[in-house]
């Protein structure tokens, strides 16, 4: 026996496991040697719900932990369940943001060192990353659960059109930071040529797999940027206006022809 | 949310559906009520395709098909049945890296339960009908093929569907859990519209009050289990050699021959029929009679 007793609240934190570790030690090793404490411990115990101590504590074991990402999504704005829709995608895991991040990262610094080259290389890589994470992100081959999730009340069309709003929501930041390394106008040069690039991907994804849309883009463009690296010795032809204007342009005209026939994306085209 | 509609009807009128040049159905004409049904038909026959139709993965490419009421080549129809539809396909692919949990959580996700309380206990519930509550946190990878179906008919159960579709659910499955699954399935059938596919007769003989056969796309049969099994009465028989007179012989355990034949044998031994003699024998040829229940075509 002791010359004190746990107070109602100390108690409370205690059955409830909300006290901190050293005054839950505390609290263990007073009640070791105290009987009317403990007696007073079970009656508290009785009152709680234990079926919910059970379902908080099974959560704590079998609820995905919200990823960096998903958490990220859900502070700026969209609801957490739409967050987790979002960012459950393959395309969306640690190991492949890092990848892509790393790949851009890696073309920025040949940008920032190895002049008209290194731009020249940035330029190529850097639009097609965001076309092959937005194709990764809805291409049932990377997520093969497509039956389950196509007989769903959720619409598909508004799961896609959010998972590239994602995709196009980090690439804006990754702009600023490569603003702070590269010199000249290419760290915004390639914004424009990758969201047109995933509009394109969007409208020939209703004739094709995304992933197919995504590698025919990336090809293309790799193949042109080569034949004008070839031609020009400055990348000037990609990001001046007028360029740039023209990817605005594919960019609009892809995104009406993903309007017209969104029922014809496969997620969709059975009923299209 | 699954909402158990009183008068539950699924209806198709010469119903049809072609692939290219390929007809999968032809003409179904069926009305599904609350109860099991089974579907029964080699493979290509059609049943894939008849459940994809049921759960609005498909449209027709002909007739008439209603579910609940309502017309699922209407948009908004389609969203309000798929409200209350459980669906299991033949095949899912899981992605990668997925709990069991996390998989049917997703699923719970895409059919609008989107209070985290609720949503988590109805994860847990439907993984427990299927004996998969102490596997949740569980990477589907690592599990069985009968672990992983039993997942694949986890997501179908959420919310307690007025219409469950179910492509092979007991395959690869062990015979305890089949029992379990079983039971679970008899006890949604009793406000729920359940079809399911299978290649096991045992399963829509224990499970299934109807049985519908298809074969090249159409409905050979469609009516009561006990009424196909009846049809067999007298066409099986067991003999120490394989009787030419039989469709189909085959060497039993005991070293005899099982023989089920198109016309009713005299002087042998006759023995019960089971489900899977009166299909093979469905399958083999017409009977001789006209059948006395259900609808052979």
């Amino acid at each position: 026996m002791t010359g004190w007793h746990l107070d109602d609240d100390a108690l409370r934190r205690y059955v409830e496991r909300t006290d901190s570790l050293t005054e839950g030690a505390s609290a263990e090793q007073h009640l070791l040697s105290c009987e009317p404490c403990r007696a007073r411990v079970n009656a508290a115990v009785d009152v709680i719900d234990l079926a919910a101590v059970w379902d908080r504590t099974r959560d704590a074991i079998e609820v995905p932990r919200p990823s960096v990402f998903e958490r990220l999504l859900h502070a700026v704005g969209l609801p957490a369940h739409e967050a987790r829709l979002v960012a459950v995608a393959s395309a969306f895991r640690a190991v492949w943001l890092t990848g892509a991040a790393a790949i851009l990262a890696f073309a920025a610094l040949a940008a920032a060192f190895g002049h008209d080259h290194g731009v020249w290389l940035f330029l190529a890589v850097a639009p097609v990353v965001p076309c092959l994470v937005v194709a990764s992100s809805y291409d049932p081959w990377m997520d093969p659960a497509l039956e389950p999730e196509l007989v769903t009340p959720y619409p598909a069309l508004r799961l896609v059109l959010l998972r590239t709003i994602a995709v196009l929501a980090l690439a804006l930041p990754t702009v600023l930071v490569f603003g702070l390394v590269i010199p000249g106008d290419a760290p915004f040069g390639w914004l424009l040529p990758a969201v047109g690039f995933v509009a394109v991907v969007l409208a020939a994804s209703t004739w094709v797999s995304p992933l197919r849309a995504a590698i025919a883009v990336s090809s293309a463009w790799l193949a042109l940027v080569s034949l004008l690296a070839a031609r020009f010795g400055s990348p000037d032809a990609i990001i001046q206006g007028r360029a740039q204007a023209g990817f605005l342009v594919l960019a609009a005209a892809s995104f009406v022809i993903f309007i017209l026939r969104r029922r014809q994306l496969r997620q969709l085209r059975p009923w299209g | 949310m699954g909402v158990a509609v009183p008068t539950a009807s699924i209806n198709l009128r010469n119903v049809g559906r072609t692939f290219g040049a390929t007809r999968a159905l032809a003409n179904v004409d069926l009305d599904l009520k609350p109860g099991v049904t089974g579907l029964l038909g080699p493979n290509g026959a059609g049943k894939t395709t008849l459940l994809r139709l049921l759960a609005t993965a498909l449209p027709p490419s002909r007739g008439q098909l209603s579910v609940l009421g309502l017309d699922p080549g209407v948009p908004a129809e389609r969203t309000s049945i798929r409200r209350q539809l459980g669906y299991q396909p033949q095949e899912v692919g899981f992605p990668r890296g997925f709990t069991a949990f996390a998989f049917v959580d997703y699923i719970a996700l895409l059919k609008e339960w989107t209070e985290p309380p609720a949503r988590h206990s109805e994860v847990r519930r439907v993984l427990g009908l299927v004996g998969l509550s102490d596997l949740g946190a569980k990477r589907i990878r690592a599990m069985s093929g009968g672990q992983r179906r039993r997942v694949a008919l986890a997501q179908a159960l959420l919310g307690s569907p007025a219409v469950l579709i179910l492509d092979e659910p007991t395959t690869g499955v062990d015979p305890e859990q089949r029992v379990v699954l079983r039971t679970v399935l008899a006890e949604i059938a009793r406000t729920s519209i359940v079809v399911l596919s299978t290649h096991q007769t045992e399963d829509v003989a224990a499970l299934c009050e109807r049985v519908v056969v298809l074969d090249r796309g159409r409905v050979r049969y469609d009516g009561p289990v006990t009424d196909l099994v009846r049809q067999a009465a007298g066409r099986v028989w067991l003999a120490d050699e394989p009787d030419p007179a039989a469709s189909v012989s085959w060497r039993t355990g005991t070293g005899r021959y099982r023989n089920v034949g198109a016309r009713v044998r005299d002087g042998v031994e006759h023995i019960e029929p089971s489900l899977e003699d009166a299909y093979l024998l469905l399958r083999a040829g017409s009977w001789e009679h006209e059948p006395a229940g259900g609808v052979a075509s």
